[in-house]
């Protein structure tokens, strides 16, 4: 039967911002359910201290300023511990590291989903009073995080598990993220998109680097990346990936002989950066997580940078569908970051804490936001940073909705007097 | 039981928003594009308005005359972005329709434009809805409710959902009628989209006499009850051109009718 062209236009665009916008309704559920009842001046007591408030931990009580010089302190920091490690990232994966950099991903996807969505689980118990002993809830959050455990870099977990399991591992880094004070979340945010920005689009900003070295060996990224892969296509579209990539591993790696010095030396400046910083260890590990999560921008698909591969995947596309769908779809989807999902969820968690209407005008900004980024991928072709847009989108309308758009609405509609 | 009330009043003012986009929009991914965009393109023309109006409020007066200013300016202005919109619209509609052409599918047929209408309005009207009902929605789901004192028969939360639904209908049915006219350059439909608007806002202005929501909310209804049966007789008249059997169902359920009927005529 002849289907119309609006059937297949966007379906890509629509499969990233559906999880998209399921971990921001999620982390808003979460913020908004769990908040109340702790009282917000226990919060911000218990506001922990991440490596993302080293310097400067805010109290409700500093005057403007003061909360601005710190909050910039505390993002400078943060944004150069980030850098620090995602070149450490580089460093390990240009050396063949590979192993090591999976299992750590799979340790630390273990461990947050171990330790902070069982802190989540507790929260939420103690909530809602539920009675749970203790076994059956730590046999409960070892069975979920040891199935997240595997899922993170198998095929052979079905993909929808290992995008859920995505979703929520970002769901849980975001709800803690939200925990920071209000005015280093918001420079925080605008700092990483900035961040994001030089990684991804500058010559040697770390994360360029690291992609081409990814699509030169032509292997997939030992990161915490979200893909849209069509969740009920037909089997044939891994094994056409897997295709083209045995012609590609016969050539040599770069480096085949990484020397063992490397190996220590990055180890050396973890352990050290780790007894550095006074944070504890679940912190160290978000940091960590949020690293590798962040790390791994917008990217497209490989059709644009090997020849096998598009000829591939254009073959695939004409057998499944007509040609057409090159110009917005393509064959392996759209990967995200987690770090993405993180921090827009970060964001809309944080309106959450407002009102309503923030999170209501955050959310349709980011939304549109990603889906002009996704617009300008379809042009451009090579992975982007999904972060700048976003972000600037959703601060933008998080002010103008606080400052400018809620009193006013709220005066309209008080006197029942409508448009 | 308070979350149950809470619960309802969004139902009140989403409810059939909720339904169209399930049964309609969900489907094609496009779909849920444009009614994303229709949303933002709603959100920036509100935030553009109050920054305008943001030095003159809260009005302190009791006099009508200022709030009717405010709606005269709120409407045209909003009018305005909704003829930006359709020429946005309208530029997206040759690209899509080269874009079948390259691909050798068929153009956007009719019944897809009048889908791609009914999201734009949506859009609108959700974000109307959204705005002016779920955000003021949070004191219902506590444990007590609220209540203005220009009209005390009911909670504020019930009127501002049914005021929510009437201009979700008004939005969603005037960007069907008014694509129709722009694209048959049919000035009846043209006007009739701002004039409806004009009237519902105005009907609200009823409410700020005492007790005058016992007048005002009905009239509201009525008005977006009216708009809804004149985009009903339209996309009637409209697919009824092409399946003169299937006009006595229900709108969506004659454009899948019509759509698969088309199919079969060549």
């Amino acid at each position: 039967m002849e289907r119309s062209i609006l059937d297949s236009i966007g379906t890509e665009i629509v499969g990233v911002m559906s999880p998209v916008s399921i971990c921001m309704l999620l982390v808003v559920v979460l913020v908004s359910g769990l908040s109340p009842p702790s009282s917000s001046i226990d919060s911000s007591s218990s506001s922990p201290a991440t490596a993302a408030t080293l310097v400067y931990l805010e109290s409700p009580s500093d005057p403007p300023a003061e909360k601005l010089v710190g909050a910039l302190l505390n993002a400078a920091v943060f944004v150069a511990l980030v850098t620090a490690v995602t070149f450490l990232l580089v460093l390990l994966y240009y050396y063949n590291f590979t192993g090591f950099l999976k299992a750590y991903m799979r340790f630390s996807a273990f461990f947050v989903l171990a330790s902070m969505g069982g802190s989540i689980l507790i929260s939420f118990l103690r909530r809602f009073s539920l009675p749970l002993d203790a076994p059956s809830a730590l046999l409960l959050i070892f069975n979920f995080s040891v199935i997240g455990f595997l899922s993170v870099f198998s095929n052979a977990v079905p993909i929808l598990v290992r995008q859920s399991y995505m979703v929520a591992l970002a769901i849980i880094v975001a709800a803690w993220f939200t925990k920071l004070p209000e005015w280093t979340t918001w420079i925080l945010l605008v700092a990483l998109a900035i961040y994001d920005l030089a990684a991804v689009l500058c010559p040697r900003g770390p994360l360029r680097i690291l992609l081409n070295l990814a699509s030169s060996r032509d292997e997939e990224l030992p990161a915490l990346i979200y893909e849209s892969r069509p969740t009920i296509s037909n089997h044939s579209e891994p094994s056409v990936e897997l295709q083209p990539q045995a012609p590609t591993r016969s050539n040599p790696n770069p480096n085949p002989n990484p020397n063992p010095n490397p190996n220590s030396d990055p180890r050396q400046t973890l352990s050290s950066r780790q007894s550095f910083s006074s944070s504890t260890e679940a912190d160290e590990s978000i940091i960590e997580i949020q690293n590798h999560a962040e790390t791994y921008p917008l990217v497209s698909s490989e059709r644009g940078r090997d020849q096998p591969e598009s000829s591939w995947s254009d073959l695939s596309s004409s057998l499944g569908f007509s040609e057409q769908d090159n110009e917005l779809e393509s064959t392996r989807g759209i990967r995200l970051g987690l770090g993405d999902f993180i921090f827009y969820s970060v964001l809309v968690g944080r309106a959450a804490m407002y009102d309503l209407m923030t999170v209501y005008a955050c959310f349709i900004a980011i939304l549109s936001g990603l889906g002009f980024t996704l617009i300008l991928l379809s042009i451009y072709r090579h992975a982007l940073p999904a972060l700048p847009i976003s972000i600037t989108l959703g601060v933008v309308f998080y002010f103008l909705t606080r400052l400018v758009l809620e009193p006013f609405v709220v005066g309209a509609s008080m006197s029942l007097v409508m448009f | 039981m308070t979350v149950a009330a809470g619960v309802g009043y969004a139902l009140i003012g989403l409810g059939p928003a909720l339904s169209i986009f399930v049964s309609v929009i969900s489907k094609k991914p496009f779909l849920v594009l444009t009614v994303l965009s229709s949303t933002m393109f709603w959100l920036v023309s509100l935030i553009l308005l109050s920054a305008a109006w943001r030095a003159l409020l809260p009005i302190k007066s009791t006099a009508f005359w200022p709030y009717a200013v405010l709606i005269l300016t709120s409407v045209v202005f909003q009018e305005g972005i909704r003829f930006v919109f359709w020429k946005l619209y309208k530029k997206l509609e040759e690209i899509l329709d080269l874009f079948a052409d390259r691909t050798s599918k068929r153009r956007l047929f009719l019944t897809d434009k009048l889908q791609i209408a009914l999201a734009g309005g949506l859009g609108h009207g959700v974000a109307h809805a959204v705005f002016f009902c779920l955000s003021l929605l949070t004191p219902a789901f506590g444990r007590a409710t609220y209540f203005v004192e220009r009209c005390s028969h009911m909670p504020f939360s019930l009127i501002s959902a049914i005021n929510s639904l009437g201009f979700f209908m008004i939005h969603t049915s005037s960007m069907v009628i008014a694509f129709n006219g722009y694209a048959q350059k049919k000035k009846s439909d043209q006007i009739f989209v701002p004039v409806i608007h004009v009237i519902a806002s105005i009907m609200t202005l009823i409410n700020l006499a005492p007790g005058g929501c016992v007048i005002g909310i009905p009239l509201l209804c009525l008005s977006a009850a009216g708009t809804l049966l004149y985009c009903w007789m339209l996309c009637l008249h409209k697919t009824s051109l092409l399946t003169p059997l299937y006009s006595g169902l229900p709108v969506t359920v004659s454009f899948e009718i019509s759509s698969r009927a088309r199919l079969k005529l060549p």
